[in-house]
């Protein structure tokens, strides 16, 4: 680095207020067992069937798209 | 890497969760002071050391235990602060994209203008999240760009020539500010 790069990262430096706290205050694993723990969202299959149906008589029948956009 | 570490680590990638607990207890304040560096804000650099966690979790079966864990950790780390930094630049106005000011961070010198710290901070904001990244490692903190490089998964040539674009253009936007370093 040049003078001026340095004069540069001196500016950074002072405006940032140099580096930060790197000391992680808390544990963590608490949360991160929560996390885990949490059970996983499941969507049933009668769901999936009827966006698979939905999606086939949207291809089947495409003029349809508006008044389903509509209802939407 | 010992044989207990490599054993532990192996445990990990079956879904062992006390050993998940042991490398997470290991490993969260290295990755959390890595990610703060980037950040540089305590409360998102704690979010995303979770979703570090998170990932490297879902992601156990992938991980070759004779591989280094610490390294593994702290590029998923990178790219997480990296997208949050890139997030931030297009959310926020740039006023109030301030990573040198974050709260709890070191504090600004008192002795620099409000007027001029805004500047710089503007300034520093509208950098690309990836140039950014490497200026405050490497101009801020200070940290040695192999460190760096091997956590952005680049050269150190690379690298240099990141910080050396971020120089460039955030001294032509400090001069089209007026302010001049």
């Amino acid at each position: 680095m040049n003078e001026r790069d340095e004069a540069l990262k001196e500016l950074l430096k002072r405006a940032a207020g140099g580096p930060a706290d790197r000391e992680l205050k808390r544990d963590l694993w608490p949360e991160m067992l929560r996390r885990i723990e949490r059970p996983p969202v499941r969507v049933p299959w009668w769901d999936w069937a009827l966006a698979a149906a939905l999606l086939v008589c949207l291809l089947l029948f495409p003029e349809t798209i508006p008044t389903v956009l509509c209802l939407l | 890497m010992t044989g207990t570490v490599e054993a532990e680590l192996e445990q990990f990638t079956r879904g062992d969760i006390q050993a998940f607990e042991t490398l997470f207890r290991e490993y969260q304040g290295e990755v959390y002071g890595w990610i703060v560096r980037i950040a540089r804000d305590p409360g998102v650099a704690e979010d995303l050391t979770l979703e570090t966690f998170w990932r490297i979790y879902r992601a156990r079966a992938r991980f070759d235990p004779h591989r280094p864990f610490g390294a593994w950790a702290r590029r998923i780390a990178t790219n997480l602060a990296l997208e949050h930094l890139s997030r931030r630049r297009a959310e926020k106005p740039l006023h109030d994209d301030l990573p040198p000011r974050a709260a709890a961070c070191a504090a600004p010198d008192p002795a620099l203008s409000a007027e001029v710290r805004a500047n710089v901070v503007a300034a520093f904001g509208e950098l690309p999240a990836k140039l950014r990244a490497a200026a405050t490692l490497a101009m801020i903190e200070e940290t040695p760009y192999e460190e760096i490089a091997e956590a952005l998964g680049i050269s150190v040539s690379g690298v240099k020539s990141r910080v050396f674009r971020a120089v460039r253009l955030l001294r032509r936007s400090l001069e089209k500010r007026g302010v001049r370093p």
